[in-house]
């Protein structure tokens, strides 16, 4: 089963007068464990369509499924529940809470999710330690760099074991060298824990490190190809 | 604690915003603890004239009755006791022009009343009065604080004021008893027997009149009973009556006191209440300013919040918690200051009876529950806007 189906998913809004098709019929599928980069040129409807799947906007038309089930025309509070039960999101200012420490802040999630999880912490730790940031655990967001601040966002969007994640542009706020690095982190969290990402990316590096890459342009998809790792 | 950490991520503007609340909490307080003692008075008059009917002499003429009128009085049907009341100023000569209190007052007391009044006194240290007792007082509790006086000290009484004439007199009184303090009027009360309130009569009556009158034949008033448990308006009946059997005597109906008083003390508590909620409302207002900037300066972490699963109802709860919080500490810090500067004043006051406040414990739950109420009303408007924001649009807000 897919972990993520579209089914011709339009989004359309008004901008003044003049309708903007943000996105328009889009078709995809996109398994569970995948690692997705979405590219196109500013504009080309990456990002809506990352929101569309990330239950934050409602298509005009179409349908999103997410584990084969249609969440697209839910109600808002279970859409939160959705988000909060299977999807992670990173995004390109990291997002963190200044008020709440490092531990605290990948842990939020777990403060707004109906079912709680009992070892919550424990799972906090242990993905702190994956991220390698054990050791700031009690660090508030102003005490870290930019790339250790998206590695607490990276542990935050994992924290709920979802089986999605959505990064838009998640390495656009940090360095060549940090860039690479959380590459590597978000690969490797994505065959360790088996979850899904789709990434919204510029970051022709980051693409390059994909499964498959989808282009879009004009709200359309126009690519949509496997990308071959060398062993 | 996120909540702490949020007003102390903005101390300048959370400390301003709490010191609104203060100002209006101190207000309420202090304004309400005035309120308060002023209400005990009025409900001390109350409870008292809704249980007797003070009868005096026609209107236009001086307070001097003869003592043989009780007994006309003791005719009138309905009536169960009635007795000849003395009261004196314990300060001659004392310059008031505005009082805030019951000034200190010398006091007739015949034990044979006790049961037929509201008012049910309680010896705090010694004995009372007896019928036979001479050259004894009983002191309210903020006289003998005021003089310093113990059971067995000796009291001179009324004060002979610092310019008395050469002619002035007063007389040794034994302090025998000092009363529990009642919060009200018998605090400022010195009782003694009706003989000795008869020779203090006496000493008050003027130069010219005073050798041909018999003070022992003739009160300034006199306090009439019903049965115990007779009602307010059995009580306007008997004074209608004695009105019309007893000549030469003016009784009150017990409902136009009781009227009179409650009107004072509504118009009081309005005053103040009205004063008070003034500072509030401009506490409140800044409140809402806070939140609205807190809000619109949280425009991502509620997006955040919205994102990673947070209900609507969620995000309404969080904010208005921190309108509540900031509310709160205010609300206590203000209460706390209130007590405190009310109680400073009670006791530099208490040296000249002038105890101005009472802070019961029905004005503390006014305060602390006016303050979270107002802090959870004010940070309303700012919560629903937060609660409502589009996740998406918050999301890209750049602050």
């Amino acid at each position: 089963m897919a972990s993520i189906e579209l089914v011709d998913l339009t989004k359309h809004y008004r901008q003044g007068k003049t309708v903007v098709r943000a996105v328009e019929g889009v078709s995809l599928e996109i398994g569970a464990g995948e690692f997705v980069s979405v590219v196109g040129r500013s504009g080309s409807g990456k990002t809506t369509m990352l929101d569309l799947i990330g239950l934050l906007l409602r298509p005009t038309s179409g349908t999103v499924l997410i584990d084969g089930q249609d969440v697209g025309r839910l109600g808002d509070d279970r859409r939160a529940d959705v988000r909060s039960q299977r999807i992670g999101f990173i995004f390109q200012e990291f997002n963190l809470l200044p008020a709440l420490n490092v531990v605290e802040n990948v842990m939020l999630p777990l403060r707004y999710a109906k079912a709680r999880t009992k070892d919550g912490r424990t799972r906090t730790l242990e993905l702190l330690e994956s991220v390698g940031l054990e050791d700031r655990a009690r660090h508030r967001p102003d005490e870290l760099s930019g790339g250790q601040q998206q590695r607490v966002a990276i542990a935050r969007a994992l924290v709920n074991r979802p089986t999605v994640v959505l990064g838009d542009e998640p390495t656009g706020s940090v360095d060549t060298q940090t860039s690479k690095e959380l590459v590597g982190l978000m690969r490797w969290l994505n065959r360790e824990e088996g979850v899904t990402f789709v990434i919204v990316t510029h970051d022709l590096e980051l693409a390059g490190h994909a499964d498959r890459v989808i282009r879009l342009s004009d709200g359309r998809v126009v690519g949509d190809e496997p990308i071959r790792h060398a062993a | 604690m996120e909540i702490l950490r949020n007003l102390a991520r903005r101390k300048l503007r959370s400390t301003l915003t709490i010191l609104g609340i203060v100002i209006g909490i101190f207000a309420l307080t202090t304004m309400g603890a005035m309120s308060e003692h002023f209400n005990v008075l009025f409900n001390f008059a109350e409870e008292w004239y809704s249980s007797s009917i003070p009868v005096g002499s026609p209107d236009g003429q001086a307070p001097l009755l003869p003592l043989s009128k009780i007994g006309e009085i003791q005719k009138v049907d309905g009536v169960a006791a009635a007795f000849p009341g003395y009261s004196f100023g314990m300060k001659p000569g004392e310059v008031t022009t505005v009082s805030f209190g019951i000034p200190d007052t010398i006091v007739a007391y015949d034990p044979r009343e006790a049961p037929y009044q509201a008012f049910k006194r309680s010896i705090a240290q010694g004995k009372d009065l007896t019928a036979t007792s001479r050259g004894e007082v009983v002191l309210g509790t903020s006289v003998a604080n005021e003089f310093k006086k113990r059971v067995g000290d000796r009291i001179d009484m009324p004060v002979r004021p610092r310019d008395a004439r050469p002619n002035f007199v007063n007389h040794s009184f034994t302090v025998v008893g000092i009363l529990n303090s009642a919060g009200t009027a018998p605090d400022s009360f010195a009782y003694i027997s009706v003989a000795d309130a008869q020779m203090l009569f006496k000493d008050v009556l003027p130069v010219a009149v005073r050798g041909s009158i018999d003070t022992t034949t003739v009160t300034e008033g006199i306090t009439v009973y019903g049965k115990p448990g007779t009602s307010v308006a059995d009580l306007d009946h008997i004074a209608d009556q004695i009105n019309q059997q007893v000549p030469e005597v003016k009784a009150i109906r017990p409902s136009d006191l009781v009227r009179s008083y409650r009107s004072g003390g509504a118009t009081f508590t309005a005053i103040t209440t009205a004063a008070a909620v003034l500072a509030l409302v401009i506490g409140g207002l800044s409140v809402v300013n806070t939140m609205i900037m807190a809000v619109i300066e949280r425009y991502r972490e509620i997006g955040l919040k919205k994102a990673v699963g947070a209900h609507t109802v969620r995000v309404l709860r969080e904010y208005l918690m921190e309108a509540t919080l900031i509310g709160f500490l205010g609300g206590a810090i203000g209460y706390v200051l209130g007590v405190l500067l009310t109680n400073l004043l009670n006791v530099a006051g208490r040296s000249s009876n002038l105890e101005l406040f009472l802070v019961t414990p029905k004005l503390t739950a006014i305060a602390l529950a006016f303050a979270l109420a107002l802090g959870a009303v004010a940070g309303l408007i700012p919560a629903f806007r937060a609660a409502r924001l589009d996740p998406v649009l918050a999301l890209r807000t750049t602050n």
